[in-house]
């Protein structure tokens, strides 16, 4: 009887067990009418299938843990020009497969296509985002992805365009394959910390392709920017590591290759500088190594400031820039080591490879062209030759301490 | 008759002769002009501002922040400075000028350099946007204080300023 009992309750249980298992299944649910409506009746878990088609909603709010929002080929969903069109606000939270487009432009409010607000475990992976002021703004938001989704801004609208991918008060966030034309700046991070931005391509915004802000332990690397109206911005940041990304074709007198201000203890190594307006300009940035990157055919390869010091140039290859260094004091604590400079008329007798001459690259026509910014005129005369030649010999006005002691004769670069 | 004609032109020329002296505000170049504090290209026009100097030589910021910072720290001497304009949060095409502007300090409004401060020709309007995103409505005096604080870690003094 007692035996009887026991295996009666063991039934039981099993049965609880199994029909509680049941009940958590994840599910598929194809969405058949609106999508607000079917986000609101969706369980922990659930994975809702939007058929293609265009769905006229905005301000969809998702507050529901470990729900998928997956778009089947040609799912469209149209804001209308009327507010944010997706908004998360529970944890594990994916969206999919999706063309999100209209979040109209506002003055006051940062309307986004996607906006996640104090989340953790969001992915927003492969849509396509067209037309709208934010495409992606994460807000204060931990442990994301943000993965292979094609970005592209508003029409003309200059001064309200927002940022493609918008990153405030985040940590541990991956930005990955994305591509992002057309916004103000492509990527945006702001009080960011351990984020990676890897392998992006960002093409025409109107701004920044990159802008970081107080951000610290990030690294962006292998990412592509180009014709960005200002090129990339690292400011007041630590710790950032920029490796192997290209910066190409940035050009405009207030447009750089990257704009490093009041950035401390960072790295910018085997990055390629190509046909910019200024490759680096540094202000008030210390203790940033730079190194192995090349610096190709630049208006000016790095402007120093003065106020940036204790950073290391080594390995780098300068070929073909108008100006290499420029700078604008004779004082400064910077060091240039085993550099390859294309300008470099030196020899090297021992034949170890290294100049026996050390070389100076600030030449005092970039003194004077920064004092008196329309004597560019005069580039490629004689009269600055002369003058050029005459203060390698004896430097004057160029800052004396500013000198490569051991050039490489050959790039160290492919 | 010819004589008060000649008159009245030669009038004409002093006050226009007087107007072009008088140094004033100058439109800012959105999305191409840069901030002379902090280097970022000006792109929101809402807060774009700027210091005129007596001789008509103008700074441009991206935000009232930056334009704050700027006069604490680059030793720009106060008798340099002909005048600060900051654009009406409302209207952006309307230059207020920066010591007699209400300014709202609000988490709520995010300004482009983060310290969040909108500017108002009129208390009014500042008091309404306070009322709907919350904040703290401040004088051009309060702002120079709250970016020493936040910025500059409290070390300068702030110029005496009417």
């Amino acid at each position: 009887m007692k035996n009887l009992r026991k295996r009666l309750i063991l039934l039981i249980s099993l049965m609880l067990i199994l029909s509680v298992s049941l009940l958590a299944a994840d599910r598929e649910i194809r969405v058949t009418g609106s999508i607000q409506q079917a986000v609101d009746a969706a369980r922990p878990g659930d994975m809702l299938i939007i058929p293609a088609g265009v769905y006229d909603e905005s301000g969809i709010t998702i507050e529901t843990n470990r729900i998928t929002l997956r778009g089947e080929n040609g799912a469209i969903i149209d804001g209308g020009e009327s507010g944010h069109i997706i908004i998360v606000k529970s944890d594990s939270v994916r969206i999919e497969g999706l063309t999100l487009r209209n979040t109209g432009q506002s003055h006051i409010r940062d309307w986004s296509a996607v906006r996640v607000e104090s989340a953790s475990h969001a992915s927003i992976k492969d849509n396509v985002f067209e037309n709208n002021m934010f495409s992606i703004y994460l807000s204060r938001t931990k442990d994301s992805l943000v993965q292979g989704n094609r970005i592209s801004g508003g029409g003309d609208r200059e001064s309200n365009s927002g940022n493609g991918i918008h990153l405030f008060d985040t940590e541990r966030i991956t930005v990955k394959d994305n591509f992002i034309q057309q916004h103000r700046d492509g990527i945006y991070l702001e009080f960011a910390k351990g984020v990676s931005i890897t392998d992006n391509v960002a093409i025409d915004n109107r701004r920044y392709g990159l802008h970081y802000m107080f951000s610290k332990d990030s690294e962006y690397s292998r990412n592509e920017f180009r014709r960005n109206n200002a090129g990339v911005a690292v400011m007041y940041s630590q710790d950032v590591d920029m490796s192997g990304n290209i910066f190409a074709d940035n050009l405009g007198p207030a447009s750089y290759g990257i704009l490093l201000k009041d950035i401390d203890n960072s790295l910018i190594s085997g990055n390629q500088f190509l046909n910019n307006t200024t490759g680096i300009y540094s202000e008030g940035s210390n203790n940033v190594r730079i190194e192995k990157n090349k610096f190709e055919r630049n208006g000016w390869a790095v402007k120093l400031w003065a106020n940036s010091t204790r950073n290391v140039f080594s390995a780098n290859a300068f070929i073909d820039n108008t100006f290499d260094v420029s700078t604008n004091s004779r004082q400064h604590y910077n060091t240039f080591e085993r550099n390859y400079w294309s300008k470099y008329d030196g020899y090297d007798l021992e034949g170890d490879g290294i100049g026996d001459v050390p070389h100076r690259p600030v030449r005092l026509y970039s003194i004077i062209v920064e004092r008196n910014p329309i004597s560019l005129m005069l580039h490629r005369s004689l009269f600055i030759d002369v003058l050029d030649l005459a203060e390698r010999v004896m430097p004057a006005l160029t800052p004396e301490t500013l000198v490569d002691e051991y050039p490489l004769m050959k790039s160290p670069l492919q | 008759m010819k004589t008060r004609v000649n008159l009245i032109l030669a009038l004409a020329f002093a006050i226009l002769f007087l107007a072009a002296c008088e140094p004033a505000p100058k439109d800012i170049m959105i999305g191409h002009d840069e901030c002379a504090y902090c280097r970022m290209t000006i792109s929101d026009k809402p807060y774009g501002s700027q210091i005129v100097s007596t001789t008509g030589k103008t700074w441009f910021f991206d935000s009232v922040e930056c334009l704050a910072a700027y006069e604490l720290t680059d030793g720009l001497e106060q008798d340099r400075i002909h005048s600060r304009w900051v654009p009406d949060f409302e209207n952006p095409d309307v230059w207020v000028n920066a010591q007699h502007a209400h300014y709202l300090y609000s988490e709520e409004l995010r300004s482009p350099m983060g310290l969040n401060l909108s500017a108002y020709d009129s208390r009014a309007d500042a008091e309404v946007n306070r009322n709907s995103y919350g904040g703290e409505v401040k004088a051009w005096r309060g702002v120079m204080e709250l970016v020493n604080e936040a910025w500059l870690d409290g070390l300068r003094t702030i110029p005496e300023t009417n």
